[in-house]
Order: structure tokens, then sequence, then C-alpha cells
């Protein structure tokens, strides 16, 4: 600042170096080690991106005689894994169960979490806590007695639940809600009350509110627990390896199974194996960076403080 | 399931905190929203959901329960209710003839190196993207691939990188060095923590850099017109308001990891090498490859227990911010 009051004639100038001067107040390390954090950070990242990108370019050949670079560049291994890894049935099924996912929560999540904010009851906050400690519990430990409970549908009430993408999509609302709804009840608490007073003396039932005035007002919360929802679907390899069948496969299992097919053949696919790796991480990314604004903030909102 | 999903749990500290701890606000509109709620609650609104966790949780975590005191295998799955009860010797055979122990120390080992080191490499991310400079936003996009790739997709890719004829070693050897086997054998273990921590570094970035955005610009002012050296400022003024962030990534992160199916399941498949049974495939592998569902169930028993130490510090320490948190 004082810089500024020196040279009166710069005056013009004066804008930028005041900005400077706040930059040097906040930094909090020199320069340049903060360079040298921030490359070996982005080597460390983006080393192994590189490779799945150089290899998924390169053929199947090239990339197991241990080419970094590939000596030619196709895009055949882009079109062989629809066939090998039969990547197009399995993309299909996990868009298909996690985006139902998605969508059923989020709903879910928004009437759950209306009544658990505005509304006092019983037991409330022991709604509030279970929630909580409920998306910490290990999914191993649920599988085994969800397939069973599952199985015995079958051989009880005559409904074939394994096997089907309606099992996975059960487990996955159900395993999702917790999160989803926890979000929403964050989201919520933020929301002023007034809206929802005035339009109850305008005469507006409980749904009413719901449905014109909280539904509206939340799209960033819903779009945070829409999408922790999916990815939670599309992420799993637990659930799905136990309750598919080879047609019902998600995109993760059969990335998975393929791995495994491919390490017993004679010459390695590697190059296959990167381009459906990065296929499958497609949808994920688009929708992170799509949101990224809403998910960051969701993710950290009240958080930490 | 709680696995896959490995983001902060927002603990909440938010304006409606009053509303939350219920009777400690009480302002006329609060007796007038009362009154009317009690009449008009749509309580039915929680129906589907508690319909649904119970169903597909806390029936199942019952019957979990159950079936680790019963004896349980691909015979007797199909009539489970009526299966032979015989106590607790599936504990004591799972803590006498079977790898839990290992598999615990394993996993809980794994998991605390690996939220050890990337504690230090997310703290550090987020002190460098603190301030904003040209090129700041590609830079975080680019800390947070780690954090959205599947890890399914993580795990897949470092599989084949770490081949014994792969690029990995391909690079070790041009370098002069013998790579050897990373899937296999005692190196597996340190492939299972490397791995663990390239994909898990940025959750601990997120809520650091959460944490540094609570330091007011005052702060920085007064310790620049004290003339603090940038490390001094670091650990005096600016790591203190990183304490609570960075214990609850602690927390949550070794949680994670120790819960983490996917990355072990993918890099080694099932069953894994013995230097990376860890707790999730150990039961998954008891349970769906060798049949001994029984066993298998108490096995997840003990691991349950073995998470809800840490899971209850975690749910302490949210329920004091819910009711500390009416400062908005």
């Amino acid at each position: 600042m004082s810089i500024d009051a020196a040279n009166p004639i710069e005056k013009q100038a004066k804008q930028p170096i005041r900005r400077d001067a706040a930059l040097e107040v906040t930094r909090l390390m020199p320069r340049p080690l903060l360079i040298v954090v921030t490359v070996l950070l982005c080597a460390l990242v983006l080393t192994p991106i590189l490779y799945i990108f150089l290899a998924s370019l390169n053929t199947d050949v090239g990339v197991a005689s241990g080419e970094f670079w590939p000596s030619s560049f196709s895009l055949d291994s882009y079109s062989k894994i629809w066939d090998s890894v039969g990547l197009a049935k399995a993309i299909g099924n996990s868009l298909i169960v996690s985006g139902a996912t998605a969508v059923v929560s989020a709903l879910m999540a928004i009437g759950t979490a209306y009544v658990l904010v505005r509304f006092e009851f019983r037991g409330r906050l022991t709604v509030l806590r279970g929630l909580l400690g409920l998306q910490s519990i290990p999914g191993t430990l649920m599988l085994l007695p969800v397939f069973v409970l599952f199985s015995s549908a079958g051989t009880y009430l005559g409904v074939t639940v394994i096997g089907t993408l309606w099992g996975l999509f059960i487990a996955y609302l159900t395993f999702a809600l917790p999160f989803s709804t926890w979000v929403m009840v964050t989201y919520l608490r933020g929301l002023p009350r007034e809206l929802e007073e005035a339009a109850r003396i305008d005469g507006a039932s409980n749904l009413g509110i719901l449905f014109r005035i909280i539904i509206p007002l939340s799209w960033p919360g819903i779009i945070v627990s829409a999408i922790f929802a999916f990815l939670l679907g599309w992420n799993d390899v637990l659930f799905a390896s136990v309750f598919t069948r080879p047609d019902t496969h998600t995109a993760a299992v059969a990335l998975q199974v393929f791995a495994s097919a491919v390490e017993g053949g004679a010459i390695p696919v590697y190059s296959q194996m990167m381009a459906a790796s990065l296929v499958c991480a497609v949808p994920v990314v688009v929708l992170y960076f799509m949101f990224q604004k809403y998910l960051v903030g969701g993710l950290t909102a009240g958080g930490v403080k | 399931m709680a696995s896959s999903v490995t983001e902060p749990r927002p603990s909440d500290s938010s304006p409606a905190a009053g509303a939350a701890a219920g009777p400690g606000g009480p302002t006329p509109s609060v007796t007038r929203r009362k009154g009317l709620s009690e009449k008009n609650r749509p309580l039915w609104l929680l129906i589907p959901g508690g319909f649904l966790m119970t169903i597909v949780i806390l029936i199942p975590l019952a019957m979990g329960i159950w079936m680790s005191v019963i004896d349980l295998d691909q015979y007797s799955l199909r009539r489970w209710v009526s299966a032979e009860f015989i106590g607790i010797q599936n504990y004591i055979e799972a803590a006498t003839s079977s790898d839990l122990l290992r598999s615990i120390w394993l996993s809980v080992s794994f998991a605390v190196i690996s939220t050890l080191v990337t504690i230090p490499l997310g703290v550090a991310a987020a002190v460098v993207t603190q301030n904003a400079y040209r090129g700041r936003a590609l830079v975080r996009s680019i800390f947070l691939i780690p954090y959205v790739l599947p890890s399914f997709v993580v795990a897949s890719v470092w599989r084949t990188m770490l081949q014994p004829d792969g690029i990995v070693n391909v690079t070790l050897t041009n370098m002069g060095m013998d790579g050897g086997l990373w899937l296999n054998g005692p190196n597996a273990y340190w492939t299972l923590v490397w791995v663990e921590i390239w994909a898990a570094w940025p959750f601990i970035y997120l809520l650091a850099l959460s944490g540094l955005q609570a330091v007011d610009h005052e702060v920085h002012e007064a310790s620049a017109l004290d003339g603090a050296l940038w490390w001094n400022k670091l650990r005096y003024v600016i790591f203190p308001y990183l304490k609570g962030p960075v214990s609850l990534a602690f927390l949550l992160a070794t949680l994670n990891h120790i819960n983490n199916f996917t990355l072990p399941y993918v890099l080694f498949g099932a069953p894994a090498p013995s230097d990376v049974n860890v707790l999730p495939i150990l039961v998954y592998v008891t349970s769906f490859q060798s049949f001994r569902f029984g066993l298998s169930a108490a096995m997840a028993v003990v691991s349950l227990i073995l998470i809800a130490i840490p899971l209850f510090i975690y749910l302490r320490a949210v329920k004091l911010d819910v009711h500390d948190g009416g400062k908005k």
C-alpha cells in the first residue's frame, strides 16, 4: 500500500499493484515452492492419465510391447470394445439402474428431508443421526443378508430378484437414501421459511408447498443428491458382481470380467482395456465437470466450518 | 455400500440449526408453526424411505447378526431359517483358524498409512491453490481427477500398468531397475497403499480447501504486518484453522479405506494374494467363494464393530456441530 502513496504519478497503475499486494498478503508459500508443489501434484495425477489416453490410441501389440508413445495411432480399440467387452449392453444397464436410482432417490430424499427439517416429531433426532450412521455401514456386511433376502423372495414369493436389474435398483436406492436425504436436509435448512409461511396463509397444503415452493427452490441440492446416487450405482462393483447375470452386468462388472479374461489370453489386449476404462469413466467425468460448482459446494457446505 | 461413496458427509452448521435443536429457539413463529404442524404433519412422507430402509438395511442387518450364530453353508442356505444354532462357534473359528486377525491388521495398517500420506498431500494441494492465479481453475480440475474417476476404473488402469510386462516395469527396466511383481507377493501390499493414496488424496484436498476458506482476510493481514515468515505463518496461523477439517478428514478417510472393497477386488481379483487379503475381501471370499456363510457373517459383524469405533467418534463430533451451529 505504501508503494502506491509513494508513487502518485503512477496512478493508472494503482489497481494492479494493489491486487498484487493483496495477493502477497494471502500467499501461503514462496512462489518457487508453490510452483514446484503444483507441478509435482499435477504430474502425479496426469502421468497415468496421459498413459491411459496414449495406450487406448495405441494397438494392443504396441501396448503389450511396452510402448509409452504409440508407434502408430489408431481408434481401433474404441471400435473393438463394444464387441469384446460387451460394453454397449453393460453401459446401458448401468445407465438404467444408476439413472433410476438417481431420480427416485432424489424425489424420496426431498420428501423425507422436508418432514425432517420443517416438522417436529418424536424420534426426529434419532432419524437424523441414523441417516449419518447408515452411510458408513460396510457394503460387505450387507451383501450376504440382502442376497439371502432377495433369494428368499424368489423362493417364497415367486418373484425373481437376483439377476435382474430390479434387485440392483432396490439395493442402490436404499443405500443412496441416507446420504441423499442428508444432503437435502442440509440444503433445506438453509432455505428461508417465510415463503412457505406466506403460501400456508394463502391456503396451500403441505404437498402444495413441497411441489410449488420447496422443489423449485432446491435444484442445487436435488442435483447434488441425484448425482451422488447416480455415482453410487455407477461405481459399485460389490453388489453388481453378485446380483447380476452376464446379460445384466453393469459397466463396472463387465470391465472387471474382461480384465480377468484378458490376462489369461495369449496377447494381452491392454489397449482395449484402457479404451474401455476411459469409456466407463466418461459419463461420470462429464457429470462432475458439468455440475462442479454445485458438487464442490454441496460437499463442503457446512461440512467442516 | 458406503465404501463407494467417498465424500465428506456434510455435518452441517446451517442457519436452521435453531430449528434442528428444536426447543432451543422459541420465537412466536415457532409456537404458531408447532400448533399448525401438530395437526397437519405430512409424516406419511417418511413412509417410503422408512419402508425401504427397514427392508433392505435394518432387516438384513438383523439377519446378518443371526446368521453369524448359525451353521450356514451352501447346503443349509436355502433353509436358512431352520439352520442349526451353534452360538459363538463361528466367532471362535474366525478368531482361531481363519485369516481374520491378519486381515484386520492388514486393513487397519493399510487404512492408517494411506490416510497419513494423503493428509500432507491434500493440505499441500489446498495451500497452493488458495491464491487466485491464471490457470488456477485448470489446476483445481486436475487435482479433482483421481477423485472423480470411478474406483473400478482407477483399479483397472493401475492393474494394467502394473502387470509384470506392463508400462511400469518397462520404464523401471529402462532406468536400470528391476521392477518385479507388483500384483502378487509382498509388493502387493504397497501397490494397494500406493493406488489408494493416488485415488484418495483429493478428498483431503477438498476438506482442507474448505478449511482454508474459513480463514479471514484480516488474519492474513495481521500476520503480514507482524512480518511472519511463510513457514511460521503456516505452522502457527493457518494450520490451527485446519485442525478441525483435517481431523474430520482423518476419520472419514480411514473409514473409507477400511471399507474399500472395489480397489483391492479389481486390482488383485478374488481370492486376493495373502498380503492384500483385507477385511472386505476376506468377508466376500468366505461367503461367495468358500460358501461358509455363517463364518463370513461372523467376520462381517466383527468388522462392523471395528468400524463402529471411529464412526462413534464421528457421530459425536457431528452432534456437537449441530448444536454449536447457530452462528450461521
